[in-house]
């Protein structure tokens, strides 16, 4: 049986900056399939190259920037393409995104209206006047948001109100592929809330397919049907979201759960995980983590374990586990 | 580009580093702007010939010799003499001498007065901050060289007074400049911290917020020093220069009647000034690029 | 925007008002005597300067001076030159167009030029085009003005003939109509270059650093994301973003140059009121003086006015909030 070609695909996709510092690996090694229909959450700390993912795939890194692997897109490989086809055929009407400082994300001295247009007619240039008028219409009606706001500036709209604009920005071409990076990260969590909620049944009402990037493990929660786990540029962990949140393999995983308070329940401390991200010039010989790792051996710190498979869909990057698949393998 | 959206780069001030790796931190990046070593290459000549003018010009530059004009090269003077006889090179590093001392003294009258502004109006707000404003776009929208002309012509052009008035003119810049890095300073944790531990305004003011806040007008008081001395060879031009010094606007002034058979006598000290200049431009320029490390991120 | 405007005019007046004060005040306090100037070199006695003295109003107490003379400015009067023994208004109305021509017409060349080449600079930044523009524009703004014109008269005029050397208009010509104007247009030639020069470095630079600035923002990704091509994206949004303090900067730089004309108007003999106000410096004329410096602040307010309009209808930032 023939499986379908996952929507994206990424391949051992790297990203190192040249910078006068010397070569920062932002991204190492990291290889996902998102299918048709699922959602993907990206989950780690600031700095741990999930927005730098982001960036890769729509090709809108910094000159300094060098991209190693391949992003697949329905089986084509976006990084060979010139920028200009990029443009036409697959930013925006293959791939969008919403980014997270949507409060600045438009030009201030232009009002919205103009912009949405603008976009749109740039991919559609078909459509007639009317015709446009009603599809932005009807992507603000779809994130909520009244006619008027296209009249407005920027700076008139509230954080929300311009988030949930940027949302129905990224919906204008119907992409089937949105990426959600940080999307609700500078909102109030009320606010926040509704627009989880919103991107949830979004996705249903426009059959989407995402990519939800964030640091909250609950916003993860909430809106993704597989989880990736990133440190450090590489991926620790990959599991669909019921094995991931009831029994997380990776230590970083399990501190990363275990450092958000439970609402109900006993009262316990708070556990944040000390030490901060290493120095990606210089990244640590071994595993990337074993710094501060609380299960850390010396094994750990020497050789970088690899990317393994414990369970149908479920990767780990972890020393404990490529030693018993070692085990397993020489018994 | 991209850049802005991943990583939080809140401006990073050191406290108090030590000593070599603050200086090292600078020098490093001055290099690599290009232009700030050129122009601090240009600026130590300079200084080297104010330094050295007694050396390279014994007999000073207001010895008469004969009452013409004499070609660069010929007779002995390297670079020829004015109408009076005198020699041009010997007039030309004195009047470095006194061009950068105007520079200088003019500049860090200007730095002083408009940190002392900028500091108080930025950090104690309210009325003071509103008076203070006000005076500072007063003295932004008068014509400033006009009001140096009338200072100078009335209360006299001795060169004291030209580096007071134009130290006195030029504030305003190194004001608003000094109340936004106190404005956004005041906020920082570490002020709110001192002001929790008691510590008295002024105090806070003159140890912290000023030290960490100045850089910027470091890289401004280059450009004060270069438009001072523009400003005083603008004056002398039109005689109000002193008259006991030898400056290099006043040999332009000297040498423009005769500027078509006597090029020398004008040409050259125009010379001196544009290098000197340009000097104290690529010198800021430099500073300016130490100083945003963003814009060193981008290109490359 | 009526509001803003009016906002606008009501905190320059006190700050033209301030100026006067502090010149009226300035000018009193300096040493040297008008009266005696005007009684002439001929060993006046004291009764002779005492006359007048009393007749230019100076043995008044310096309030009542002042008053005398905020009255009279209110009915247009700007007084009586001492030298020119002319009404001030009337002298300074003789030379303004003049000195508005070479200044205005130099700015906006500088601001034509200065701003494209800064936009050039800054799309090619860190590449050799924009290491040569900078250096060049820092070299540029080393060259002081009169040394410039000076240099102008020498090549344009002397050794290649083509220009004019000084003054408005060919002298004894007497020429009128379209050839008159012509006259002119020639003489403008080399002061209008050599200020124009001076000034186009200000331009470059705030261009240069604000598009560089709108080059990072995060609207530019946003639409790099959405597949509109880099080139696009600067022609419709980033540039009308840069431009703004350009715009400002316009505003104080016109200010400026109606001083900064002074020298150059002085190397061409050019009749405006540049030459007129040293004039009025070195013979203590009083009346002259103040009226020239009203007018030079008045004027320098006005462009400040102008512009803060203009960058209220390009910003709705500033118009709406």
């Amino acid at each position: 049986m023939t499986e379908s070609v996952p929507l994206l695909e990424l391949q051992h996709l790297g990203v190192t900056y040249r910078t006068d510092r010397g070569q920062v690996s932002a991204v190492d090694d990291v290889s996902l399939q998102v299918p048709m229909g699922a959602s993907i959450g990206l989950v780690g700390e600031s700095g741990s190259g999930k927005s730098t993912i982001a960036m890769a795939i729509l090709r809108l890194l910094p000159p300094n920037a060098r991209v190693d692997g391949a992003v697949l897109v329905n089986g084509i490989d976006l990084t060979k393409q010139p920028d200009r086809r990029l443009d036409r055929e697959w930013r925006w009407r293959q791939l969008a995104i919403v980014f997270q400082k949507s409060l600045s994300a438009l030009s201030p001295v232009h009002r919205i209206g103009v912009q949405m247009h603008d976009v749109l007619r740039t991919h559609e240039p078909d459509l007639t006047e009317s015709q446009r008028k009603d599809r932005i219409e009807g992507v603000l009606a779809a994130v909520h948001l009244p006619a008027r706001v296209l009249r407005s500036y920027p700076f008139e709209l509230s954080g929300g109100m311009m988030q949930r604009t940027m949302i129905a920005l990224g919906l204008v071409c119907n992409p089937p592929f949105v990426i959600f990076d940080e999307a609700t990260t500078a909102l109030d969590v009320i606010t926040q809330s509704q627009i989880l909620g919103e991107i949830q049944r979004l996705k249903e009402e426009f059959d989407l397919t995402t990519m939800v990037i964030s640091h909250d493990v609950g916003v993860i929660n909430a809106t993704t049907d597989i989880v990736a786990v990133l440190y450090a540029g590489q991926l620790m962990e990959v599991a669909p979201k019921r094995q991931f949140f009831t029994a997380p393999r990776h230590p970083y995983s399990q501190a990363l759960i275990a450092s958000v308070p439970r609402l109900r329940g006993t009262k316990e401390r708070i556990t944040g995980i000390p030490g901060s991200l290493p120095d990606l010039a210089h990244p640590p010989g071994g595993c990337r983590f074993a710094p501060r790792c609380p299960h850390a051996t010396p094994a750990c710190m020497e050789h970088t374990p690899p990317l393994i498979q414990i369970a149908p869909g479920h990767m780990v990057r972890c020393t404990e586990f490529s030693m018993k698949a070692d085990q397993d393998v020489t018994a | 580009m991209a850049e802005s959206l991943l990583t939080n780069e809140a401006a990073v001030l050191p406290t108090a580093p030590r000593r070599e790796s603050r200086i090292r931190a600078f020098w490093r990046p001055f290099v690599a702007s290009r232009m700030g070593p050129i122009g601090l290459g240009i600026l130590i000549c300079v200084a080297l010939c104010a330094l050295l003018a007694g050396v390279i010009a014994p007999d000073g530059p207001f010895k008469l010799g004969a009452p013409r004009l004499i070609g660069p090269g010929e007779q002995g003077h390297l670079l020829g003499t004015d109408h009076l006889g005198r020699d041009m090179l010997a007039q030309l590093v004195y009047g470095a001498r006194v061009s950068l001392t105007i520079g200088l003294v003019a500049a860090s009258i200007s730095l002083f007065v408009g940190v002392v502004i900028g500091s108080v109006a930025g950090y104690f707000g309210g009325w003071v901050d509103l008076v203070l404003s006000r005076l500072t776009d007063m003295f932004l929208i008068i014509p400033a060289f006009f009001l140096i002309i009338v200072v100078v012509a009335t209360l006299g052009s001795g060169i004291g007074y030209v580096m007071v008035v134009i130290g006195l003119t030029a504030w305003p810049t190194s004001a608003r400049l000094m109340r936004a890095q106190t404005l956004s300073l005041r906020e920082r944790t570490f002020i709110q911290a001192l002001r929790a531990l008691g510590e008295s305004g002024p105090r806070i003011l003159f140890r912290h917020i000023v030290p960490n806040g100045i850089q910027p007008l470091i890289a401004n008081a280059s450009l004060d020093i270069a438009s001072a001395i523009l400003i005083e060879a603008g004056l002398s031009f039109i005689g109000l220069g002193d008259p006991n010094k030898a400056t290099w606007g006043r040999m332009i002034f000297d040498g423009r009647t005769t500027i078509l058979t006597a090029w020398w006598a004008s040409v050259l000290p125009g010379i001196a000034i544009i290098v000197t200049v340009l000097g104290f431009y690529l010198v800021g320029d430099g500073i300016s690029y130490v100083l945003s490390p963003r814009s060193r991120k981008v290109s490359k | 925007m009526g509001r803003y405007i009016s906002r606008q005019l009501a905190s320059i007046i006190p700050t033209i008002l301030l100026s006067i004060v502090l010149n009226f005040m300035l000018l009193h306090a300096a040493p040297g005597d008008p009266a005696r100037v005007m009684a002439g070199k001929d060993n006046p006695s004291e009764e002779q300067i005492e006359a007048i003295r009393k007749s230019l109003g100076l043995d008044q107490p310096l309030p009542v001076q002042f008053w005398k003379y905020v009255k009279e400015l209110a009915q247009g009067n700007l007084g009586q030159s001492i030298t020119y023994k002319q009404p001030v208004f009337d002298l300074i109305m003789q030379r303004l167009p003049a000195t508005l021509l070479l200044t205005v017409t130099s700015a906006v060349l500088a601001l034509s030029i200065g701003t494209l080449l800064g936009v050039i600079a800054a799309q090619k930044s860190g590449r050799p085009v924009d290491s040569a523009l900078s250096f060049s524009n820092y070299a540029l703004f080393a060259i002081p003005s009169f040394w410039l014109g000076l240099i102008m008269i020498v090549i344009f005029s002397s050794k290649l003939g083509w220009l004019p050397t000084s003054g408005m208009r060919t002298v004894r010509a007497d020429y009128t109509g379209w050839r008159d104007k012509l006259d002119v247009l020639q003489h403008l030639v080399l002061p209008v270059a050599t200020l124009a020069l001076v000034q186009i470095p200000i331009y470059f630079r705030i261009t240069r650093a604000s598009v560089q600035l709108q080059q990072r923002e995060d609207y530019v990704t946003t639409f790099r994301a959405t597949g509109i091509p880099e080139p696009r994206v600067f022609r419709r949004y980033a540039l009308r973003n840069a431009l703004l303090p350009t715009v400002t900067v316009f505003g104080l730089g016109l200010g400026f140059v109606f001083t900064g004309a002074a020298l150059v108007e002085i190397v061409f003999a050019w009749p405006g009121i540049g030459r007129l106000t040293l004039d009025a410096v070195f013979r203590r004329d009083y009346p002259l003086l103040l009226g020239v410096y009203l007018v030079l602040a008045i004027a320098v307010s006005v462009a400040v006015l102008l512009t803060d309009i203009v960058y209220a209808l390009l910003d709705p930032r500033i118009r709406l909030r």
